[in-house]
């Protein structure tokens, strides 16, 4: 198998087949699981009727992997309005929107820096390898920024 | 990757419960919808279901002649997880073999990480039965480890994924928790 093959694959296999998906944080994840508990609590009786056993083991999965803990910023980076900044100079960092189409990335690249979140450049080309290609071919130096953007994201935690 | 999708789908409601109406018929609907949804498990399209995040549109019910039930057409909005070739996820060691572990990644039960994909990592048979490489770096039971997907399978009948693993590339591996 080649690398490119590979990359590619997992970007056509989201395209071809998700026009009205959308990816998922496990940080985001986690906090819609959490509500959907108190949810079932409301409309249903017997809530663990509701859910499977699959929901089970992911919801164990996402507390155990999510990175960003705080719900606040989970749910501000989220919703954070875009058009707010379009003519604003002034940096904001906790904003995943505005991270998304400043760095042209795609979603599922965003959702994989944010749930393995790198530490370098190199290391986020080794996570998306896609950053260096489909006609973006992000700089080092691009990557590095792009990273720093979500760290700070943390530090507002 | 966790994925939220939005889809169709038909809601069956049984003559007895249409005495209801208004809200007490949409929190039918939604029972049943959610019920249906728990029990559909998984598709090869779309991956596990796990949850319905919003009921978005109900349509009109139809009748159904024969059982007398009726049928309302509604859009929902749902997540599910599914995994891709090329994807690097991070997952919990549940199982060591000689030839190689099982992790658990999301709902995925069983992603295979062969020896053969852990590079420099030499088995240590015991008890408590261990991959460890010059480095000390080990892998065991409930070791988190970070892995290329170099392959997935559907199984129709048992509605599951499974998946292969390799720890060949860079960044690649156990990795600490936070």
């Amino acid at each position: 198998m080649s690398g490119e093959e590979e990359e590619n694959a997992v970007e056509l296999k989201i395209g071809d087949e998700f026009l009205k998906a959308k990816c998922l944080m496990n940080c985001e994840v986690s906090l819609i699981f959490e509500h959907k508990y108190e949810h079932l609590q409301q409309v249903s009786e017997d809530p663990m009727n509701q859910v499977s056993q699959v929901f089970e083991k992911s919801l164990q999965y996402v507390k155990r992997f999510s990175r960003y803990k705080n719900p606040d910023v989970v749910q501000q980076v989220r919703e954070y309005p875009l058009s707010f900044f379009s003519f604003v100079r002034v940096y904001m960092p906790y904003d995943f929107d505005r991270i998304l189409s400043r760095h042209q990335l795609t979603e599922f690249e965003l959702c994989v820096l944010c749930n393995l979140c790198p530490k370098t450049a190199e290391e986020a080309v080794a996570m998306v390898p896609s950053l260096k290609t489909k006609g973006r071919a992000h700089s080092d130096e691009v990557i590095e920024k792009m990273l720093n953007d979500l760290s700070l994201v943390k530090r507002f935690e | 990757m966790f994925l939220k999708v939005e889809l169709p789908w038909n809601v069956m409601i049984p003559a007895e419960s249409m005495d209801a109406k208004g809200l007490m018929l949409k929190r039918t609907i939604l029972i049943q919808l959610l019920e249906a949804f728990a029990s559909k498990r998984a598709t090869k399209e779309l991956g596990y279901y796990l949850t319905v995040t919003s009921l978005d549109k109900i349509g009109e019910g139809k009748i159904r002649e024969h059982t007398g039930e009726v049928m309302f057409p509604v859009v929902f909005s749902g997540m599910t997880f599914k995994i891709f070739k090329g994807e690097i996820l991070e997952g919990v060691v549940h199982k060591v073999l000689k030839h190689g572990v099982f992790m658990r990644c999301g709902p995925v039960e069983n992603v295979y990480l062969s020896h053969m994909k852990m590079p420099d990592y030499k088995y240590l048979p015991g008890e408590n039965p261990i991959f460890m490489n010059e480095k000390m770096s080990r892998i065991q039971v409930d070791t988190l480890v970070r892995f290329v997907v170099i392959g997935t399978k559907w199984m129709e009948v048992e509605k599951e994924f499974q998946a292969l693993a390799s720890l060949e590339g860079d960044y690649l591996g156990p990795i600490s928790e936070e």
